[in-house]
Formats: structure tokens, sequence, C-alpha cells
């Protein structure tokens, strides 16, 4: 019951209970929205103060102290009649009420003797962990001192050692790599990387690893991510089924990601997302780059979805404003503001008022009374100079349509009086004035003159090539000129900002329950009052007479980076420590308030804060703290003694396992399989839909997820499915689901089968010699020759059948025909050939030749089951003894023997076969090989099954398989060492080498089975597949 | 396949064994300690806690095996629909003397508008129900029709959220049908246990929250089928992997994962994961099999409503719903896109149009499980948030209602349900739930019960703390409904 688990329950009697401190949270949730809150108090029974509460109401006093049974207060609760409703106070809230009433109802400190409107903030509420000031803890002591390699270790640590517990041993150097590098660049490391980290043995080796990843353009992508996700970055409006694309948002995203990677100190990010325009000189013209960035970065207030577009009223509006300050409030404050909206926060000491003051910061420019709607909001970045330049190139294009136009009408007169020409006489002058009649001015005579007449009739421009070809061409050049010199204009580009500067400021008005067609007393700008100290609350000072803005913004932003405000700092640094660790120190990041979880570390939130502060408010800086601490170069396996303590690792006790997000799955798939387009920034990559409705990118364009066009309605399926934000408003926790959907989406879907594909490809290009030998030594087998044999049943040979030993079977001496040309098997280009003479098969016939190198036709089954073999033997010359076949199982032996002379000879047999067994027609001489061309050709058809796959002799004939499609570059064994290093981030050992092989030997069989047209590839993309959606890839560990 | 071991008493060690592709090898023992076939005692300490979708053993003799809840998002007008107000309508055009909450304050009166539909007796039973609603008329036998319900809140939010999770307004708790499947599991490992029918239309209001599993292992979570098919994306390997082939893939897979998972005990999330996989390959057959209603015969077909255009949406996903819990899912509900019940305007048009989508199908719904005699362990629920005022909202002819919190009517039928009842009264206008009242809590308190589960001992421990789905102390089993 996470909602009053932090309300404070004692039932220690020895404790003394009091009212600030005991009951008035109770009072706050329960009996002031009418019972102190509002001016006017129900039943004039004022809660707020206990002597208020002995005065009572309209039905007498409701507080007797010492005498909770003549308290009527009480009385009410426990009856349930009040709070009105179904709503009920817990049992235990009411035993501390009758306990606080019995101990004489005493209050912390004398009661004032005045009391102004509203709640107002007791030293209790204000005394809440989060509203503190940020102080530095003390690094404490601790005994295992070899452990602490900075403050965040011995303030871990600290707390691990009082519950008997250390850290985990240290991560092996794969492990921490892949860690680092998925948590920096969100992609894997690369072969090289690891193979660099490996060998480097030096002390630094770690820091540096960590600076290359700072380093990369891929870092401010991956942590641009984190940070649009609390902005609530979409390229589309949102808020109405249409959800209209927003053309330019993708200048705000851009901006991030550059921000991020350079490091922008936060404090300067943050005001510049929140005042950037404030920090710029109106008009917005021809402004320096960093001038742009600035009105750029207010991007941020405008990525709340905006219905406006679509339908413009008040309602709509508001709601853009009230989304913006819930984007602001729980990105920056990690507080829920919106309650306050409609009444005081029941939990927390915030306002309805505070939640105004808020709002007035931002309305003067985000002002529904003055509403901009998205269309007209765009600034243009066109400089003078543009200006200028495209003008002139304007200029010189209007001159070129003057002088096209001129050549258009001369083309015209010249096919009209062509084909004048071709009309009779007396009709041409009636016509040609017709003609040249406008549409609307011809009377009916004319009208029906060029309807009889339709070549000159229906003349015009867009037909003039029927009437001269060349002509029309000649003009089309000339309007692809035109387009030409028009492209070469300087291009006009937007960003979206919140600049409208309001020469006069409407006011803002409290709302009455939060309905803004009820608007209340005016109410100034200002932050939330409990985040100032009491003694000095933050004030917004009105900007000088004549300023051009007010100057709101500004001054909030500046305050919330003062490095005073209690919130801002620890807020982003609890996000920053979850995306590290998986969850936040706080385990509600957009809520720190009562609503939410209590730090499980605050003196490691704290410390992170004032040193994130102290430090110029750089992330970087904070990232070499954290990720060179042990806290983070631990193992991530459990331990059973650890576990019992700290199963949830609030302790972290481990580092945790975590799955990749969605971006970083998709992007370490690209990467894996090395199609993954690193282009940075720019417009977004489009979405469609494909057959089934499912959303995907449309085309080829691989590029980081980050660069994906991100529309409300239509998130990427693929992203959607592992907890991308919808975002609704914004996201400051994405979910971790594991659901079957996911399973199908990696089993089925066309992304995971292209990639898996695309990564084997890559394997068989790339793997030889990156695997150290001692790991795949020995282990390797010649698939690719299996592959090759078996992928065809037929195979094409000389030999004999050998002599059968004592209860053995006689066996087949089989050599491959070694040439094979003009169609033919046979021993070398020439025919006889020197060593094997006239044996040669060719799709029907063959001829024999002397004992030991007959022509064998083999096939090689593929089924268990029973097949039977069918056809026709013959022998075309009449000279000669004839010829003999004999039929022959590998694992049975003869199947038949039948000759044929001058003439055929039918034959019709049954055979049991088992998969890879061989049945031979050797065709042999029978005294001499003089004449001894035959043919033969013959059909196998599996019986007994329901789908009868039949092979036929002559139609299967095939030459030498294409070698270059089954061409390895790579042994298998490498092939799968190699895949494996690239999404594991390591090495396998023997042992997996060992048994990928099997699987991929299994596979083969199956394959050829199933008739698969590449049997090995497929094989290699299925191994590469159950790479990419292992767990070892999925998670980080 | 697995469908015999689910059907004659569920062997489930028997399945998880004969299974190549069965839960991992920890489910196994985790199984086989349960039934004291490892000697080593459980002890949940020594490890963090497993969870798995197993059939598990209630608290005591469960009634419903099963749950359909039609949700009705918006606020079914109770007084048009379900709970005959005679003294409204006596008092039509008259201002209420009442105090009321409004939410829509601009357009708010408090004239009160007797309801323009007719009502008439059904049944045996007798209860009277509108003219807007006659097939759920023609099963008033079968259900218990409850005119009592209470939430307090007239905000949708607010109140789905109490309704669905436990408490008013907070989000991020676990969904009633992560509760059941948490406590009960499933009765079929081949299908997720607790699916989701979403519109063509859209989401519901507040979306996804209405299935979130909140702070439970994400296997609770509510599954969504699609509302146009393909119903599941990727459902289907491409022809070249089907079968043989694909089998040993996700062998080798399972291998990869297992191998991985011995190195990270206790880490229940790539457990998880791999039962997803092991789930999803099974779900491929399990699910084409349960989606394809063609098979249904031509009388099942109209008695949905399939063959009229009006029904053949919703009446579609009933019949699904049907499918799915006639093969061991244990929850499915079924969602409208926005909030089609939120009549504050043209009450005269657009609640005829909301009952015309849902009437027929959803009696056809309780018909068809009582003739295939499921009903009596197959829980249907139909209802919404809240209900709707007894004032005017707007122009009298043209206007609607504004929302009620405060008394609204839902029914159920089946599952341990008592037929043929109605529980519980509004006042004489309609406002407020006046005698039998019954809050969310109460609602779920018994919908447990029905299942064999004590509300009160019902708990998952989330950060050290006993959560529990019935928040208010007072929650209570509404014992005369059950039968």
């Amino acid at each position: 019951m996470a909602l009053l688990l932090s309300v404070p329950i004692v039932t220690n009697a020895d404790e003394g209970l009091t009212f600030e401190k005991h009951i008035r949270p109770i009072f706050r949730a329960h009996c002031y929205d009418c019972h102190g809150a509002e001016n006017e108090v129900k039943g004039a029974l004022d809660l707020r103060l206990v002597r208020l509460m002995e005065k009572g109401g309209e039905l007498g006093p409701a507080l007797v102290k010492g005498k909770p049974e003549e308290s009527y207060l009480l009385e009410r609760i426990v009856t349930g009649e009040m709070p009105p409703g179904s709503h009920r106070v817990p049992d235990e809230q009411i035993a501390t009420i009758r306990q606080w009433i019995q101990q004489g109802a005493k209050t912390a400190r004398p009661e004032p003797a005045t009391i102004g409107p509203g709640l107002g903030i007791t030293p209790e509420e204000r005394s809440y962990w989060a509203f503190q000031p940020i102080d530095r803890p003390l690094v404490p002591v601790v005994k295992n001192v070899d452990r602490v390699r900075t403050p965040v270790d011995a303030l871990l640590l600290s707390r691990l050692e009082k519950k008997g517990l250390t850290f985990a041993p240290e991560a092996d150097k794969e492990t921490l790599l892949r860690r680092a590098s998925l948590a920096l660049t969100g992609l894997p490391p690369t072969h090289e990387e690891l193979n660099a980290f490996l060998a480097d043995e030096s002390p630094e080796a770690w820091s540096q690893v960590i600076d290359r990843l700072l380093d990369s353009p891929r870092y401010g992508e991956r942590w641009g991510r984190h940070w649009l996700d609390v902005a609530g970055y979409a390229d589309s409006e949102g808020a109405t089924n249409s959800d209209a694309n927003r053309q330019w948002a993708y200048k705000y995203r851009d901006w991030v990601i550059r921000a991020i990677g350079s490091d922008m100190p936060f404090d300067q990010f943050i005001i510049w997302q929140l005042a950037g325009d404030e920090l710029v000189e109106p008009p917005y013209k021809n402004m320096t780059t960093q001038e742009i960035d600035k009105l750029t970065a207010t991007g941020y207030l405008r990525m709340a979805a905006d219905g406006t577009g679509q339908s413009n009223n008040e309602e709509t509006r508001n709601q853009v404003v009230i989304d913006t300050v819930k984007i602001v409030s729980t990105g920056l404050l990690g507080m829920s503001v919106g309650c306050a909206q409609c009444h005081d926060h029941r939990y927390d000491p915030i306002s309805q008022k505070d939640y105004y003051r808020l709002r007035a910061v931002f309305e003067p420019t985000l002002n529904p009374k003055r509403w901009n709607v998205p269309g007209n909001r765009a600034v243009s970045l066109y400089t003078d100079e543009d200006h200028e330049k495209a003008a002139e190139i304007e200029a010189k294009a209007q001159e070129m349509v003057t002088a096209r136009n001129a050549k258009q009408t001369e083309y015209m007169d010249l096919a009209l009086a062509a084909e004048l020409e071709k009309i009779e006489a007396s009709l041409r002058e009636p016509l040609e004035t017709a003609y040249r009649t406008a549409g609307d001015k011809r009377t009916d005579e004319q009208k029906e003159l060029l309807a009889t007449n339709p070549n000159i009739g229906n003349l015009s421009t867009g037909v003039l090539y029927q009437y001269n070809q060349g002509h029309a061409d000649e003009l089309k050049k000339l309007d692809a000129d035109i387009g030409t010199l028009r492209a070469t204009k300087p291009v006009h580009e937007y960003i979206r900002a919140l600049t409208k500067q309001m020469p006069e400021v409407d006011p803002t008005f409290l709302f009455y329950r939060g309905d803004y067609r009820q608007p209340q007393q005016e109410i100034n700008p200002g932050g939330l009052t409990v985040a100032a100290p009491s003694d000095s609350p933050f004030v917004i000072k009105d900007n000088p007479e004549g300023a051009v803005t007010t100057g709101r913004r500004l001054q909030y932003a500046r305050w919330l980076t003062s490095g005073r405000h209690p919130l801002v700092a620890r807020v982003l640094v609890n996000r920053f420590w979850m995306h590290h660790f998986g969850t936040g120190i706080v385990d509600t990041p957009g809520e720190f308030g009562h609503l939410g979880s209590l730090p499980t570390q605050p003196e490691t939130l704290d410390w992170l804060a004032d040193e994130f502060m102290a430090k110029g408010w750089s992330l970087k800086h904070l990232h070499r703290v954290i990720m060179t601490s042990t806290v983070y170069r631990q193992q991530s396996k459990r331990t059973p003694d650890a576990d019992q303590i700290d199963g949830g690792n609030q302790l972290y006790s481990h580092f945790p396992v975590k799955r990749l997000d969605a971006e970083a799955i998709r992007d370490s798939i690209l990467a894996v399989s090395g199609k993954l387009d690193s282009t940075s920034f720019g417009a977004p990559v489009m979405v469609g839909k494909d057959t089934s409705g499912q959303v995907i990118i449309n085309g080829d364009t691989q590029r980081r997820s980050i660069y994906l066009q991100m529309k409300r309605t239509e998130p990427v399926a693929l992203l959607k499915a592992f907890d991308a934000p919808a975002m609704e408003i914004n996201c400051t926790k994405r979910d971790n689901s594991t659901v079957a959907t996911q399973s199908l989406m990696m089993m089925n879907s066309d992304f995971i089968l292209k990639f898996a594909g695309s990564f084997a490809v890559r394997l068989n290009q790339e793997a030889q010699g990156k695997t150290e030998s001692s790991v795949i030594e020995g282990l390797n087998v010649e698939l690719g020759e299996n592959a090759l044999e078996n992928s065809n049943p037929w195979s094409y040979g000389y030999g004999e059948i050998g002599d059968a030993t004592e209860g053995e079977l006689a066996k087949v001496a089989f050599t491959h025909f070694p040439f094979f040309g003009g169609n033919t098997w046979k021993g070398g280009e020439k025919l006889p050939d020197d060593k094997i003479g006239f044996s040669f098969l060719n799709h029907t016939s063959g001829h024999t030749a002397s004992k030991g190198l007959s022509p064998i036709r083999r096939w090689t089954s593929p089924i268990t089951g029973k097949i039977q073999i069918k056809g026709k033997l013959h022998h075309p010359s009449d000279n000669g003894d004839g010829v003999r076949l004999t039929l022959y199982s590998s694992r049975l032996g003869q199947a038949g023997q039948w000759s044929a002379k001058t003439g055929g000879v039918d034959y019709d047999v049954i055979v049991d076969v088992e998969a890879g067994d061989r049945i031979d027609a050797v065709v042999d001489m029978v005294e001499n090989y003089t004449s001894d061309s035959f043919s033969n050709v013959y059909t196998i058809t599996q019986l007994e099954s329901d789908i009868a796959t039949v092979w036929v002799s002559d139609k299967e004939f095939h030459g030498p398989l294409d070698k270059s499609e089954y061409e390895l570059n790579a042994t298998i064994a490498e092939q799968i060492a190699y895949g494996w290093q690239l999404a594991y981030g390591r090495a396998p050992t023997r042992e997996e080498v060992q048994y990928s092989i099997e699987f991929i030997e299994q596979q083969v069989v199956l394959l050829i089975a199933s008739k698969n047209e590449s049997p090995f590839e497929q094989a290699m993309t299925n191994y590469c597949q159950a790479l990419l959606t292992s767990n070892q890839f999925l998670y980080m560990e | 396949m697995t469908e015999q071991g689910n059907q004659t008493g569920f062997t489930r060690r028997g399945f998880l064994r004969e299974n190549a592709m069965g839960l991992g090898m920890v489910a196994l023992a985790t199984l086989m300690q349960e039934e004291k076939l490892l000697g080593v005692p459980r002890n949940v300490k020594l490890e963090p806690q497993k969870f798995d979708l197993l059939s598990k053993q209630p608290h005591f003799e469960p009634k419903a095996k099963a749950m359909i809840s039609l949700f009705q998002h918006g606020g079914p007008s109770h007084m048009d629909l379900f709970d005959p107000k005679p003294e409204l309508t006596r008092l039509d055009g008259k201002t209420y003397d009442g105090d009321i909450g409004f939410s829509f304050i601009k357009r708010a009166t408090k004239v009160l508008k007797g309801t323009p539909f007719k009502f008439r007796k059904h049944g045996e039973a007798g209860t009277a129900m509108s003219e807007l609603i006659p097939h759920i008329g023609s099963i008033a036998d079968d259900i218990c029709l409850i005119r009592s319900m209470h939430t307090g809140f007239n905000g949708h939010e607010v109140s789905i959220r109490y309704m669905n999770a436990g408490i008013a307004g907070v989000t991020g708790r676990p969904a009633l049908g992560s509760w059941i499947t948490y406590a009960l599991g499933s009765e079929t490992q081949n299908l997720p246990a607790y699916m989701v029918l979403t519109d063509p239309g859209g989401h519901p209001v507040d979306s996804t929250h209405n299935w979130s599993n909140g702070w439970m292992p994400s296997i609770y979570q509510g599954t969504v089928l699609r509302p146009k098919e393909p119903r599941i994306l990727n459902l289907d390997a491409p022809e070249h992997l089907r079968g043989s082939v694909q089998a040993s893939n996700l062998n080798f897979l399972g291998k990869l994962n297992r191998r991985h998972a011995e190195n990270h005990p206790g880490e229940h999330e790539l457990e998880a994961r791999i039962a997803s996989y092991e789930l999803a390959a099974r779900m491929q057959d399990a699910a084409r099999e349960a989606l394809d209603i063609s098979h249904e015969t031509e009388a099942t077909h109209k008695l949905y409503g399939i063959d009229e255009e009006a029904t053949r949406e919703y009446g579609t996903r009933c019949l699904i719903a049907r499918r799915l819990v006639e093969r061991g899912v244990r929850f499915v509900q079924l969602f409208h896109a926005g909030q089609p019940w939120d009549n504050h305007n043209s009450l005269h048009t657009s609640l005829p149009s909301a009952c015309l989508k849902t009437d027929k199908p959803s009696a056809a719904l309780v018909k068809d499980l009582k003739q295939r005699g499921m009903l009596d362990e197959v829980l249907v629920h139909w209802g919404g948030e809240i209900g709707r005022l007894p004032v005017v909202e707007g122009d009298p002819k043209t206007g609607g209602r504004d929302h009620n919190g405060q008394g609204f009517s839902t029914w159920l039928a089946g599952g341990g349900i008592k037929p043929g009842t109605t529980y519980g009264q509004s006042d004489e206008v309609g406002h407020k739930a006046a005698e039998n009242i019954v809050n969310p809590n109460d609602y779920q308190a018994t919908i447990l019960k029905l299942f064999g589960i004590d509300h009160k001992d019902l708990y998952y421990l989330h950060n050290g703390q006993e959560q529990k789905l019935t928040v208010n102390e007072e929650a209570k089993v509404v014992e005369d409904i059950l039968a």
C-alpha cells in the first residue's frame, strides 16, 4: 500500500505523539480538502490547529484533550461517517489519533496566535529528506579498505559491512568491456576493441576504455536518448488521432545529442532548454550557431503532445500547458506536482498555489489566451544573406522562365500552324480564332468547331509532345534547368522553439479544482515553496520596464541550477545511476515525494549530487566516478548468502543483470550483423506499416534507433515490444517486460531473420584467423564438404562393387569423376582418358570401361523409408556384348541386376532406405567394353509417405555444384567462435564451440531433408539467430 | 499435445518431462519440491522468490476457474439501463435538492432527468431492465445485477484504477488479472494466462495501465491480442523454417539460455525469458487453433451476432474469449476504444449505439457458456468504473449525463454467483448507492473468494512489504450474491 507507507504510523506508546509529526499527515491525506485547505471550511470545523479543533465547528467541540471517547472528531472517523464516501481512515491511523488524544493532544510547539489561509508548511513537513539541502556526506571508514576505489565505494561498503556483506569479486575484463560499451554507447564492443582491452595490462586500461567510449560519437546518441525520454521527445504532435508530423523536431534531438556528446555542463544544458530564448536578442535573425543552439534547446518546452493544430480550443491549449509543467516537474524536480493542480497535495507540502506559481513561470510564453498553433511556430533559420542569395537565384530563374515561356508560345504557334495546314482552308481562320478565344468566351459555334477538329481543339502545352516531340523535350530540358538552378538556393530550415515574446503579460490565475473555466485569484510566478529555505524564499522579479521578455523562465532556470535547489541535482544523478544500475537509488525517478520510494542509499545519492555540481555539472565526470568504482566493477553473480540479506540488491552486493533496452537491442543486432549505418543527425528515417499492419521503417536505411521517426501513434514494433516509451507525455523510467510477443518477434519477425542472415554472411567473410587456435584446434568439421555432398543427393563417379568378405557386405569403391565438360562427367578433357578410359556419364547416358572403372551414378538418401526405383536400361548398339546394371545399397547390398544388349530392359524395384544410405547404379561391361554406350534413366519415388517425393536421374543431373556459393572463407569452427565473440563480447570455450558445431551438423541434416536450397547458409543463419536472441546477448551483466 | 494434461486432472510433472519445450529445469525443481519429491526443504529466503504460471492450489475449494471481464469504459448510465427509477421519472424536469459533484461544470445543471427509455421485467426473476438491452434482459435469470456499486470518485482514471488495481487513482499497481494469475497460475501453459482483447478503434482510456503488472514480475502482465488479423504478430515462422528445423533452433537457444542462467542463479528474469520462448513456441500451435473461429457452428456465429455488422466485431471477441477460457486461460478482459459509455452528449443516440454493439454479444457469451456447461466455472463480469448522474448535463433534449462514482450498476454471472438476483439499491433517483454498498475492494474480495482465495491472505512481497489487492482493511466479501 505504497500510498500510505510514508505516513508515519506510531504504535510505540512510550513515544510522545505530536500533532505536527503524527496527526497532521493523516489529516492532510483524509480531511484537509474540506477542513483546512480552503478559506471556507465545511461545518465551520478547521482541523489545522489543535485549539481550533477544541473550539470545534457547527456541531460543537471536536476534540477534548485526553478524552478520546468525548472527542467528536474521533467518533466521526471511527464510525466511518468521515471522511464521506467509501474511503476509510486505516485502523492503525485511527489508533494513532486515539492515542494522541489520550496523551493530551500535544503539539510540538506552541501554536501560532493567528493562521493565514491554506495549509502552510510545518517544520515536520520541511524535514522530509528530499527537501533538505544537499550536503556532501562524510566518507565513512570501512574494514575492507582494499575494495574502496572511490568515496562511492566507501559509502556503499559501509552499509554492506554493517550487514556482514561485502562487494562481489571483480568481473572479468570481457564482462566489464561489454558492460561499459553497452552502457555508454548502447552497442557491444567490436572484436578489435575486445582484443585491445584484453591485451592492455596497464593499470590505466580501464579508465582509458571509459575515456574512449565517452569520446565516441555513439555516446551522445546513447545518453541523448535517455534525456529524450525525460523530455518526451517525439516526431509527431500526438493528442489527436491524426498525430501530425513534427517536421523539425529532430533539430532539438540533434542538439541534445551534441550537447550531451560534448559534455555541456548540465546547468547550462537546463538553462538553455528552459530559457534559451531569453538569452538571445530578438528578432532571431542572422543568428550565430550558438544563438541557434540556444533557441533550439527551448524545443524542450515544445515537446508536449499538442492537439491544438487539430482542434484549437481552450481545453486543448490548457492541456499542452499542463503537460509541459508535468514534463518539467517530473524530469527536473522529481515531483508529480500535477496532484496540486486541483487541490493542495494530499501527501507532500505542495499547495495548489505552488502549482500555479510554476505555471506562471511558463505562461507568458505558453499562453492559452494568446495561443500560437503548431503550424505557426517554426523559427526560420534563413539569414539575410540566404534571402539575398535566394533572391538572386530566383531572379535568374525568372529570366529563364520568361525565356522558356516565350519558347513555349513559339512552339505552340508552330504546332497550331502545322495543324491548320491540314485543315480545309476556309475553316482555318475561324478555327484559329476559336482556338485563341478563352474557353469561357467561346460561342457555341466555336465550341462545336473545336470539338469537330479535336487535333486543334485539344491542342495544349501538356500534349505538345504528340505534335512535336523535339520541342516538348526542349521545354522539358529548360524546366529541369530552372529546377536545378532553384535547388542551389540555400536550404530553408526551421527549428521548433519556444520564443514568442509577449509585449504585455496576462496574469496567471489559480483554477478552482483545476478547471480552467473557473479562474480564482491571481498568482505570481515562483517555484515550489518547500524547495527553498523558509527564510530565503525564491522570488521571481519582474524584468525592468521595456525588457522584451519577462525573464521568468531564465530566473527560474538559474534557481534550479543554483546549487541550492534540493531536488534538481538529486533527481538528475538518480537517473544517471539508474541508467547504469537498472534501478535508481530512488526507485521512482519521477516522484521523490511521499508517493514515491525512499532512497535506498541516501548518502551515496547526496555525495553524487554534490560531486556532480562541484565538478561543473559534468556528466562525463560522473560517469568516470561511477564506472571506476568497485561497485561498478563487481561480478553480476548472486550468492545465496548475500541474497538472503540483499535479495533486491539495494545494498549493491553485486552488479545487476539487466535486459538491454529497446534501442540497444535493435542497434546491437544491426552492429553485430555488420549492417548498422552509423550516420549521425538529420531528418528522421520515416516509418510505415508492413502488410500485417506492423510498424517498420521505410526502406533499408538501418540507422541507429534514435534516428527513427518517433511517431506517437505508430511506434516501431520492435522498439515498442521491448518497452520503448509511447510518449503520451514523457517517461522517467521505462518498463521492463518479459512477454511471449517479444519471443515471437525474436523467433519469426522479418527483422531478426534478415539480420541473422547478414550476420552469417559477415562471419564467413571475416572469421578467418580471428580466434585463438587453442579454442578451436581439432574441433573443425569439414561441414562444407559434407554439405556440398549432402545438399544434392546425386553424385557421379567410377569404380566397382568390391568382393564380399565373410559376414560383411561388399563395398562399392567410388571415385568422383575428376572432370566435367560438354555436360559430361569424365576422366579428362579428351575421351578416352589416359587413366580411366571411356568411362563417362551424362544426364541420360554413359559408357563402360575396364574393370574397376565402371561409371557409377550415386544417389544418397536424404530420407528414411521405402523407395521405388523404376527405370530403363538401354544398349543401342548392334555391336558388342551389351552392358549390365547393378543397383546396390550401401546398407543392404544388391537390390537388382539387369542386362541389355541391342535394346532396352525395364526395371522396377522397392528398397528400404535410411537417411544417408547410398544407392549406386553401377553399369559395367560384360566381357569387353567396345560398343558399350548405354542410357539409363530412372526415378526414385518415396513410398508410404504423405508427400511422395520423386527424384529423377536425368532431370536432376548436375555438373560441379557452384563452389562459390558454398565457398568457406573460414572454417566452421572459426565462424562459430567469431560469431560468439561478436555477439557476447567474449571467446567461447572449446565446449561451447563443440556443441555449436553439433547443432550446425544437426541443422544441415534437417535442412537437407526439408530440401532447403542452401542448407549450410541457413544453418549458420539459424546459429546466428540463436546468438542474437539468447539471454547472453539480450542482457548485460 | 498438452491439452490432454490440462483436461485430465493436469499431471504437471508429466507435462514438464514429456514436453521437450517444458519450463526450465528450475521450474521443474520447484515443482518437485512442491510435491515433496526433493529432499531439501524449500527455503524461499535462500534464493529470491521464483515465479511461474503453473496452476496453483487456492486457499479453499474454488467455484470459478476462469473469468471473462467485459469492461465497459466510460460509465454506463445505470438509470437508463439497469436501475429503473420511477421517482426520477416523476421528478423529471424538477430541480434536485441534494449535493452533487460535477465533473463538467460549465454544462452542469441540477435538473433531474427521467430515463427516456422503457423498462420491462425479465425472466422468472422479474429483473427490470431497459429496452436498450433486450438480450441482457433475456439472461436475467442467469446473472446477479448489483445496483449499488460505489467508487466515491467521479473521474474515469481514478475509478478505473480503483476497480482494476485496488487503490483509487494510483498507477503502477498490478491489475486484477495479474493478481489472479499470480495467485493461481494458469490451466494452460500453451497460451498466456492473462489475455486482453482490445478494440480495433484503439486502446481504452488509461491505456495499458488497464493490464499492467505493476511491481509484480512481467509474466503477470496482460498479453494483448491484436484487434485485427493477425491477432498475434509473428506467430508463424517462414515456411522453410517451420517444424523440426525451428524446434531444433529453439532447442539450441534453450541450451544457450540454460547454461547462461546456470551462471546466474536466482535471476528470475532470465528464467522468465526462457519460459517466454517456450510459451511462444507452444503458442504457435495453440493460439492459431484457439483464435480460429471458423469451425464454430453457424448457430454459434449467429448467437454472438457475428453475422451482423453492428455486433460482428465485439461478438467475435466475445467468442474468442470463450474459446480462450475453454483452453485453460485464466483471465480474459475485453476493452472498448476510448470510452463509449461516456455519454455527456446526446444520450438519446449515443447510449443506444453503445448498447447495440455490446448487448447481444455479451448475452451470447453467458448463454453459450451455459449451454456448454462452462458457466458454473467461468465468471463473467459486465460493468464499468462509474455510472451517471440523475441530472441532465447540457440541454435536456440533446444533452447527456455527467460522471457519477457515487452509484452505478454492474452484473456478474456464473462461477459461483447466485443467478437471477439483484443486489443493493441506489437512492430514489439513482444518484448514490444507498443499500448494500459495494465498493471496488468489496468487488475484488468477492471475485477472489469465488476463485477460492481469501483476499486478506493474498499478498505479494514488494520491497519487503506485504502488498494486497484489497487495500481497504474493511473490504468484505459480498456473501449474499454467492450461490
